[in-house]
């Protein structure tokens, strides 16, 4: 401002004598230097640098890679959520998230248990080629599937699908770690009872606590309860459910049944949450599925600045771009955290339903491109 | 080579960037995170999209009456990309049995709301409103009309009062605690209570939403900080998402260029920072450099940050009490003890803003559902010492002992939350990277504003705009950015 005027002003000369007594005595920013970095990273560092230190074999199909920082220190999480495990492999960078299947109150380490997908890239080169000392990166921990002690009742039902109990392990663990109010029900659907993953673990807490119930659901095999999980095996286990909060996760093909099932419950949606847990892998089957483009058509995807190349139908644009060498950062790859955001400027692009896309992302094109699948000649801006 | 490369679009990147490159300057705008608006942005939980930072935007005025942000927006290319929506009440005040008070935006209807509620005062109301309006007509006669000859004759209560404290302009008017109280909860727009905050500032937020009226952005702040990024890209700019400056390059004290944390460098005739001052002068140079800048932020303190509720209920919002889109709760009067305790952990005792969203916006959340956040001013330095493995179990119970007092006043309010989220000062760190999750810069005392301070370094072809060298708020730094352009563009033309 004019100095003519502001030494004009009533008040001035106390301002100016209060600026000059402060630069005396002030504070010499250069201390903190890196510091707010510094502090942020305790909880989000932007990648941690791992080594397996132990892997355990769960099932035929399954192993825990329990996972520590080459830094000592592993940021604190919320029992449920997951990481995102970064690799490079045949020359292409990509990540996986997996759910934390460890208790936060085991602080030096991360377990995470990984099922094989046949045909899937990254489950079978973590559960075939990697070994004990070998170090990977992984993301800070992310995710909202927990518990919130202010919103959700103590009195929680798990039900899980496949390699979908590993958060619940995690939960489980938890209580048992550090004593609980909670009353938990874990209802586990798989295939038989050599697939179940932890059967051992979670007999042994059920038997020795009462807060805890489990009860495995098997489409085959001996057991209680066979077939898939439906309404009234869930009644007849848990009785009245409108005090009670459901975790659910599985794959998605679980979802789509179960929340069928849930529906006579007639639970309110605050009642339920659920992990999500990646795209369909046969959209050409989803609801909106343009019927005319199958597995035979391609596109051409120009990444403006950067390249041009071909894609086949039915792949996820960030699966094609990483494949293509573009880096795009990822966490969650189920269109929810948004990390994959990018622009699309022309052309079209399929997106499941449950993508969480801003009002504001959808208005001006924006798409995440884990969960968007092109069905036409795109140009997009990373 | 670029002509400009601007570094983090928060508001002020964003506003400089769009200018330039309207203005056919060839700009590089470059942003750590992966979306644009820094504050200004929002994020999805469950059914919700929740907006993280816009209660009030202020200057906006209607296109008959425009205010002053409306042609900035305009002049940076975005008004026709947007909507917005008026709001009909200034703000709901509730102290727990002691009182509960709505003022509407008419300043004659204020008014006489105000005269209802304090019979005794009558005068006094009228003759203060009477001279916040007459100092900021002088305000504007003196600077927004760009006076040549400006003297304390033809202004002079803004001579006398223009460096005062709020306090003591409120002293003189009033004795009554409690109608103090309902006239100033906006000192938390601010971050400095009455007897810190320059009644400059106090009165240019009254006057500002009074005449201009508060607004909302139809989509929420993420509508505007998308709208400026498309005028960026239509204008031809380039924008790099995921990208962290490291480093200003600066040769015989003149800025020429930028280095990124992965060891990228790009060079440009000018660099503008809307990154924290502290990080610009002290994260982004080495020591040889930034000395005469950091000289005049000696004097400066971190200011406050904020401890955020985001809540999606399950319900209409008249069903738990809530009838208002701004609200300030509050136990008691004394705005002085309510400040000390945003240096401490306690959310028991302290005031919060509660705002719901879908009040005037019924787009805003799903049929059926409201979003409603609480918010208060909390500094970082005590959520710095939490023991990390204890973090998430402190916001629990901070947010709890938060909502047990919004269960006072809308009963029933916790258990319609279908999904919540809570940001600490932590929080704010991490997504904006400003030392002390600082969302308005440093404490704006009267020292710190730009009458004392100006956001032109001492460095040549750097420039700095947004919360940290000025004002905080959307419309000081949507002008922050706004201005820095054209100065950097006067700069352009002059070679
Ligand atoms: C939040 C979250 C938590 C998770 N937690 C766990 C966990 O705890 N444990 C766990 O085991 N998994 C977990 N997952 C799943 C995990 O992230 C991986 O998706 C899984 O390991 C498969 O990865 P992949 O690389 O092996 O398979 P991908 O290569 O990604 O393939 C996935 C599927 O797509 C099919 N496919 C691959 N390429 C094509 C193609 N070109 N055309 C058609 N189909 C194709 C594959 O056959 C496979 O069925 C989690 C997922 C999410 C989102
Ligand atoms: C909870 C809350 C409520 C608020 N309510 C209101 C309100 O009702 N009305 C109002 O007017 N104002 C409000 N504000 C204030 C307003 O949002 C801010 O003052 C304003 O948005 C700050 O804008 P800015 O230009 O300073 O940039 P910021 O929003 O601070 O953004 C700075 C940007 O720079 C980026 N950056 C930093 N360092 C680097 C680097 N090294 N490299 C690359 N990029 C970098 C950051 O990632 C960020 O995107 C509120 C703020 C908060 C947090
Ligand atoms: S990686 Fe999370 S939305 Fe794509």
């Amino acid at each position: 401002m004019d100095s003519q005027i502001l030494r004009q002003l009533e008040g001035y000369e106390k301002v100016t004598t209060d600026i000059e007594v402060l630069k005396r005595y002030g504070y010499d920013y250069r201390l903190e230097r890196g510091l707010a970095k510094k502090y942020v990273e305790r909880f989000h560092p932007h990648a941690i640098d791992v080594k397996v230190t132990d892997i355990i074999n769960e099932t035929n199909s399954t192993k825990t890679l329990r996972l520590a920082s080459k830094q000592k220190y592993m940021p604190p999480f919320q029992a449920g959520q997951y990481i995102s495990v970064i690799v490079e492999v045949d020359g292409i960078r990509t990540s996986r998230p997996y759910s934390i299947s460890s208790s936060p109150d085991e602080i030096a380490y991360y377990d995470i248990t990984v099922r094989r997908v046949e045909g899937g890239m990254i489950s079978n080169y973590l559960l075939d080629s990697i070994k004990i000392g070998d170090s990977l990166q992984v993301s800070a921990p992310a995710g909202n599937f927990y518990h919130n002690p202010i919103i959700h009742s103590n009195k929680v039902v798990y039900i899980a699908g496949g390699s979908g109990v590993t958060p619940f392990k995690s939960m489980i663990q938890h209580a048992v770690n550090t004593g609980t109010e909670k009353e938990i029900w874990l209802i586990y659907g798989s295939k038989n009872d050599s697939e179940l993953i932890f059967n051992d673990y979670f007999s042994k807490v059920a038997s020795k606590y009462t807060f805890f119930r489990y009860i495995p659901v098997l489409e085959e095999g001996a057991g209680t309860y066979k077939g898939f999980i439906t309404k009234d095996i869930i009644k007849e286990i848990v009785g009245d459910s409108s005090d009670k909060t459901f975790f659910i996760c599985g794959p998605q093909a679980m979802y789509e049944h179960l929340l069928k099932e849930l529906q006579p419950l007639k639970l309110k949606p605050r009642q339920i949450r659920m992990e999500s847990y990646g795209v369909p892998a046969d959209v050409f089957s989803q609801p909106g599925w343009p019927k005319e483009i199958s597995q035979n058509t391609r596109f051409v995807i120009k990444v403006r600045g950067k390249k041009d190349f071909t894609v086949t139908a039915g792949q996820p644009l960030l699966q094609s771009l990483e494949k293509n060498h573009i880096v795009v950062p990822s966490l969650c790859r189920s269109g929810e955290c948004s990390m994959c955001r990018v622009k699309l400027v022309s052309g079209k692009v399929y997106q499941p339903e449950g993508v969480k896309l801003r009002q504001a992302d959808r208005r001006f094109g924006y798409i995440h491109s884990c969960a968007a699948f092109p069905i036409s000649d795109c140009e997009i801006i990373i | 080579m670029y002509d400009v490369i601007i570094i983090g679009a928060g508001n002020a990147g964003l506003a400089a960037a769009a200018t330039l490159a309207r203005k056919g300057a060839k700009i590089l705008l470059i942003e750590k995170h992966n979306i644009p608006g820094g504050c200004a942005t929002s994020f999805c939980r469950g059914r919700f999209e929740f907006e993280v930072s816009l209660h009030q935007l202020s200057g906006m005025g209607t296109p008959e009456r425009p205010g002053p942000l409306r042609s900035v927006l305009d002049s940076i290319g975005v008004l026709n990309k947007l909507d917005f929506v008026e709001m009909e009440k200034l703000y709901r005040v509730v102290m727990p049995g002691i009182i509960d008070i709505t003022l509407p935006t008419n300043k004659e209807e204020l008014i006489k709301v105000l005269q209802q509620q304090f019979p005794n005062q009558r005068d006094a109301i009228q003759k203060f409103f009477d001279f916040v309006w007459q100092f900021f007509t002088e305000v504007i006669g003196a600077f927004y009309l760009n006076d040549p000859d400006i003297n304390p004759k033809k202004y002079p209560l803004y001579y006398k009062y223009a460096l005062k404290d709020t306090q003591s302009v409120l002293d003189e008017y009033f004795n009554d605690p409690l109608l103090k109280a309902v006239i100033s909860p906006y000192w938390t727009y601010m971050g400095l209570p009455p007897s810190k905050l320059c009644f400059s500032d106090m009165a240019a937020l009254l006057f500002s939403y009074v005449e201009f009226k508060p607004y909302h952005i139809k989509g929420g702040s993420q509508m505007l900080s998308n709208a400026m990024l498309e005028v960026i890209y239509e204008n031809g700019g380039e924008v790099l998402f995921n990208t962290e400056v490291s480093k200003i390059l600066i040769k015989n004290n003149t800025a020429y260029g930028v280095r990124t944390t992965s060891g990228q460098e790009f060079e440009s005739k000018y660099v503008l920072s809307n990154a924290s001052a502290i990080s610009t002068f002290v994260d982004m140079m080495d020591d040889t450099v930034n000395q005469k800048a950091l000289e005049q932020y000696k004097g400066s303190s971190v200011g406050t940050s904020f401890f955020t509720i985001y809540c999606g209920l399950d319900c209409d919002y008249h069903e738990v009490g809530i009838n208002e889109e701004t609200n300030f709760i509050s136990n008691s009067t004394d705005m002085e003890f309510d400040y000390q305790l945003s240096k401490t952990l306690d959310t028991e005792n302290s005031s919060f803003i509660l705002t719901c969203y879908n009040v005037f916006d019924n787009e805003m959340v799903p049929k059926g559902t409201s979003q409603v956040v609480l918010v208060t001013m909390k500094y970082a330095e005590p959520w710095l010492k939490v023991p990390p493995h204890q973090y998430n179990d402190e916001k629990y119970r901070c947010a709890e002992a938060m909502l047990k007092n919004a269960e006072k006043v809308f009963p029933g309010i916790i258990s319609h939350i279908e999904e919540m989220e809570i940001a600490t000062p932590i929080t704010h760190m991490r997504y904006l990277g400003h030392p002390g999750g600082g969302a308005y810069g440093f404490d704006q005392y009267v020292k710190d504003s730009t009458m004392f301070i100006s956001p032109k370094p001492p460095i040549d072809g750097l420039y700095c705009a947004g919360s940290w060298y000025g004002a905080a708020g959307y419309q000081p730094t949507l002008t922050s950015g706004h201005s820095a352009a054209r100065a950097i563009l006067k700069e352009m033309r002059k070679k």
